[in-house]
């Protein structure tokens, strides 16, 4: 008998749980809200959800390594202005999309740099760097939205190959990637292996700080890739871009099942605890609670499964050591 | 007799002024299971950290199979052929036994550049590995943190022995261990001999020692004060080396 599901959309407790609040919570608004169970708004919750789908997959990796990123959300915001740049100096809008997977692998260089040759802890690295990239933005803005950009990455990504847009195929080849290199590569195991224990990874003699770097970038060009689709959608880069891009995408992905302490994580769990966020904050915004009250919902969330695994002995606090990855 | 594995000869460890070990000889041979014990501080665990490629020595020389080495890490010794399987395994709980029996080491094969595991074949490799050592453990797929303390064992000694281990160190292997696993580990570690592997195993425990050990060693202030076959001693005379209370250990500290 197989221990560890590991398919493309392997699903266990968690994972269907997961499924029902999000049916649950659709069932709920559609009944307190009329606008709610609309085709358009649930193409807006879909939109809505790519971005942090992508973020949350490179999440996922960090987190099952034992790492964090906080500072996704200006990570975004930097690859974004990249992609917004390129798009309004003409450049072609096949070259743009990929300004951005480009700059944000290139911000992962930096993160592993930091964090793996400079030894400092992953959440403590990416909190400089958050302060670093924040004024960045300011900076390349010159405190000024960037915007009205022209179309042309919204119409590619929009672009219907049989019967569906391009940004779905994107969407889908990152899933899969991830999944086999988490999956059937040694690479993953190695990943979930420094999870578990970093010392212990290196005595079975695995590359350490390889996969690391791997990870940050890996992680890194996710999160640019999701700011190609955040230049696509809004068309316009806005001076607080992101800001609670890196609450949302751990929320979502320890909402999945993945472990904050490293060594495990899921897939599936991941797009659900997206889709049951955005699904959560599209409501709320409908029945009449105002957007300023998203994050909290968000991170009460986080706090009560976080308390609850701990609770319910699934986590021990003792075993809280990701500060030192 | 076969001819030997690893001779040490004249090894000596300083760190700084202590001298831990000094002038230690010692031949560890195929398929046989050598014991080394000596009270804490005796220089045991110096002398298998520099089997083990953790230490250089200070001098003497090291010779694996009629040439001399020069380990500078464990990987040098791991490339030798000597593995060292440590008190606290070195085994990660989240992921399968196949999957640690190969860790760092998988098998894959490349498609368009992309290296994937070979599960199957692992898997079918660590199920023979599993039969082979009688090692009572039916998934090679069940996740590690799953198993008892023996049974993470005879997951390491299966690593050691897919890494073409020649020589497996046992640090202390039963330190932790109820008594029925105790006995499951020393039944592993007879038929690592057996297999033909050269086993070094580190015990505080003398009756455990006489159960399983060809050849008994005894450190003692750092230097080997005496060498036995097991049918020509007993527990009392290896007691006496530990404690220093045997004339012969008593003129060899008188000399010095």
């Amino acid at each position: 008998m197989r221990q560890f599901r590991d398919g493309v959309f392997s699903m266990t407790g968690r994972e269907w749980s997961l499924l029902a609040a999000c049916v649950l919570a659709i069932i709920v608004f559609s009944v307190a809200s009329p606008y709610y169970a609309t085709s358009g708004n649930a193409g807006t919750v879909l939109r809505n959800s790519i971005e942090l789908l992508l973020i949350g997959l490179g999440m996922m990796l960090l987190l099952a390594m034992g790492g964090i990123d906080v500072s996704v959300g200006v990570v975004m915001g930097l690859a974004a202005i990249g992609v917004g740049r390129a798009l309004g100096a003409g450049v072609d809008p096949v070259l743009t999309a990929f300004v951005g997977p480009l700059t944000g692998a290139l911000l992962g260089l930096v993160a592993a740099t930091v964090i793996v040759l400079g030894r400092v802890p992953a959440i403590v690295g990416t909190l400089g760097l958050l302060g670093v990239y924040r004024t960045a933005i300011f900076v390349l803005l010159g405190g000024q939205w960037l915007s009205g950009l022209p179309t042309g990455l919204t119409v590619l990504l929009g672009t219907t190959i049989l019967g569906l847009p391009i940004a779905a195929y994107v969407i889908a080849l990152a899933y899969l990637a991830v999944w086999v290199a988490l999956r059937r590569t040694p690479f993953g195991l190695h990943l979930l292996a420094i999870g578990n224990s970093e010392e212990k990874a290196r005595l079975s003699g695995i590359p350490v700080v390889k996969v690391r770097f791997a990870t940050f970038i890996i992680s890194g060009a996710l999160t640019g890739l999701a700011a190609t689709f955040y230049v696509a959608n809004y068309r316009n880069v806005e001076m607080t871009v992101g800001s609670t891009l890196a609450l949302d995408a751990i929320a979502a992905v320890v909402l999945g099942g993945t472990s904050i302490l490293g060594g495990k994580c899921s897939l599936v769990g991941t797009v659900l605890g997206v889709l049951l966020l955005r699904i959560l904050q599209n409501g709320l915004l409908l029945v009449g609670v105002p957007s300023l009250w998203q994050p909290v919902v968000t991170g009460g969330l986080l706090i009560g499964v976080l308390s609850f695994e701990v609770l319910s002995n699934r986590l021990s606090l003792l075993q809280f050591r990701w500060a030192g990855k | 007799m076969t001819a030997a594995f690893l001779v040490a000869r004249g090894i000596a460890k300083r760190f700084g002024a202590l001298t831990a070990l000094s002038d230690v000889d010692l031949e560890i041979r195929p398929g046989e299971v050598l014991a080394l014990l000596g009270d804490n501080g005796a220089g045991k665990s110096t002398f298998i950290k520099i089997l083990a490629g953790a230490h250089p020595p200070s001098d003497g020389e090291l010779i694996v199979e009629g040439m001399p080495v020069a380990f500078s890490s464990p990987k040098d010794a791991a490339s030798s052929g000597i593995a060292t399987i440590f008190q606290e395994l070195a085994l990660s709980e989240n992921l399968s036994i196949s999957e640690n029996v190969f860790l760092g080491r998988e098998l894959k094969r490349s498609v368009l550049g992309v290296p994937f595991l070979r599960r199957a074949e692992m898997r079918r490799r660590v199920d023979s590995l599993l039969k082979e050592l009688d090692a009572h453990i039916s998934d090679p797929e069940a996740p590690v943190g799953s198993l008892s303390g023996g049974q993470r064992q005879a997951v390491a000694i299966c690593r050691a022995l897919n890494l073409n281990a020649k020589l497996v160190i046992m640090d202390e292997p039963t330190a932790a261990l109820a008594v029925a696993e105790t006995r499951k580990v020393l039944a592993l570690t007879r038929r690592l001999a057996e297999r033909g592997c050269a086993v070094v195993l580190i015990s505080h425990n003398i009756s455990e020692v006489f159960e399983v050990a060809d050849r008994i060693v005894v450190f003692r202030r750092g230097r080997k004060v005496a060498e036995r076959l097991r049918a020509e001693t007993d527990p009392e005379e290896i007691v006496s080396f530990i404690t220093g209370a045997h004339p012969g250990v008593r003129a060899l500290e008188k000399t010095n």
